[in-house]
């Protein structure tokens, strides 16, 4: 069974359509998701924490709908939306101090064991971050509480090559755990090395969600990386 | 509720909204309109919101594993505990005045309002507007709190105004009552003061929930 089921989402702006988005994230899987900027992506992972409202469509989590036991759900995953934009001026360890105090799975073993990967003092203020050292400081935050699903919007934006690739080892680690991941993201490189599944939208509609070797089967052509299919695959719906 | 509590004490409040809660002292203050004290506290309370804002503590928030309608209530929880400890102290001083000063012949000249049991309904009333017309209004974008709280000032100098004005009113001098004297009196102006922070409180926090879960953040 699916640990988290999206059916059917739909969100109408003045100037963008999320379409039909129906995906399903299975446990011990690592799902990359794909697109260009303003296709859809923050809105659909927005949606599917209740940061903002669809206009229709279901999201589940672990069996249960989101609606009605958002507060429980949100205990046992975790997420980040970008980089570490609030409290500037608190020191981290007082921004983990209180944030731990929500999730009775916390786990400081963990908190720490990041901390120290992530080379993250966490007597500085997120003012005294560099924007690659916030998103870590907010991946700490979503991995130190024993979460089954991870949703992570681009949580590699900003990182330095060597970074990504710890956190993509951080990722696999987790995979093996039987975490499910969602992560979005530009650099479709790092999907070759840890992605399960390729979930790609485009102008808010799911193109394609399938294992990354037969998106590539399907979507793709001969010897073509997954950013040549994208950049093909974009430019020829340009080009329509 | 107490986790989010703890979080608004350590991360979001201002410690000027500790700070005024000092001013409940002003009770004491012979010759001065002394519920501006329950203004001021509003005003340290203002200084949370505007420092949350700053901090950004809207996105904070909603990234806690808590429905949105918590986010809200802790909000709500703290602005009462401030302006309860402030009252408390209101209360202390009153009951100073009603009692041990009683006769003070400086609060017996005073031609401005009395500290009695009027006067704490009268600031539980300012309490209540500003919980309904600052908070809940602040709550209609979890953005913007500048309209509201003009509101709040402009409603709060009314209720001052007609507070102070009531007892020069002919045959209504005993709402300007001394220690105990017209005791029924000073406890009905009392209840219907905890009867209307209770009321707008409360429609104040439903209408909030309602309208901060129907933003999109």
């Amino acid at each position: 069974m699916s640990i988290v089921e999206v059916k059917g989402l739909c969100k109408k702006y003045p100037e963008f359509t999320l379409d039909n988005v129906s995906f399903s994230l299975e446990k011990g899987r690592i799902t990359g998701f794909i697109g260009r900027n303003g296709a859809g992506k923050t809105t659909t992972i927005k949606s599917i924490l209740n940061l903002v409202h669809p206009d229709a469509g279901e999201v589940s989590y672990f069996g249960m709908p989101l609606a009605g036991n958002e507060a429980e759900i949100k205990t046992r995953i975790g997420y980040s939306t970008g980089s570490l934009n609030y409290y500037p001026r608190k020191k981290l360890k007082d921004l983990i101090a209180v944030t731990k105090l929500f999730y009775p799975n916390w786990n400081d073993e963990a908190a720490r064991k990041y901390a120290e990967l992530f080379k993250l003092d966490l007597n500085k203020t997120p003012l005294e971050l560099s924007e690659g050292m916030k998103v870590k400081c907010n991946l700490l935050l979503a991995m130190s509480h024993g979460a089954e699903v991870l949703i992570l919007d681009e949580p590699t934006s900003g990182l330095d090559p060597f970074s990504r690739d710890e956190l993509l080892d951080v990722f696999l680690q987790l995979r093996d755990h039987g975490v499910a991941i969602l992560y979005s993201t530009h650099i479709t490189s790092d999907l070759e090395k840890c992605a399960d599944d390729i979930l790609y939208i485009r102008n808010g509609r799911i193109i394609s969600f399938a294992d990354r070797e037969k998106f590539i089967e399907t979507m793709g052509q001969p010897g073509e990386t997954l950013e040549e299919i994208m950049l093909r695959s974009e430019r020829e719906a340009r080009d329509a | 509720m107490r986790n989010m509590l703890k979080k608004e004490m350590k991360l979001s409040a201002s410690i000027l909204s500790y700070l005024f809660i000092a001013f409940g002292f002003m009770t004491m203050i012979p010759g001065y309109p002394i519920l501006l004290g329950a203004f001021f506290t509003t005003l340290g309370i203002f200084q949370t919101f505007q420092s949350m804002r700053e901090n950004n503590d809207t996105v904070y928030s909603a990234l806690l594993p808590v429905q949105k309608k918590d986010v809200v209530r802790g909000r709500y929880t703290f602005v009462i505990f401030i302006e309860m400890c402030s009252f408390a102290i209101m209360v202390i001083m009153t009951l100073l005045r009603m009692t041990a000063f009683a006769d003070a012949a400086v609060y017996r000249a005073n031609a401005l309002m009395n500290a009695n049991l009027v006067f704490l309904g009268f600031a539980l009333l300012i309490f209540g507007c500003f919980n309904s017309v600052f908070v809940g209004g602040f709550y209609k974008t979890a953005f913007y709190f500048g309209k509201p709280f003009v509101i709040h000032i402009i409603i709060t100098f009314i209720i001052v105004f007609i507070a102070e004005a009531l007892h020069h009113v002919p045959g209504l001098e005993a709402v300007n009552a001394f220690g105990f004297e017209h005791i029924g009196l000073q406890l009905i102006f009392l209840l219907a003061g905890v009867a209307a922070f209770i009321l707008l409180t409360v429609l104040s926090l439903k209408r909030s929930e309602r309208n901060f879960e129907k933003i999109d953040l």
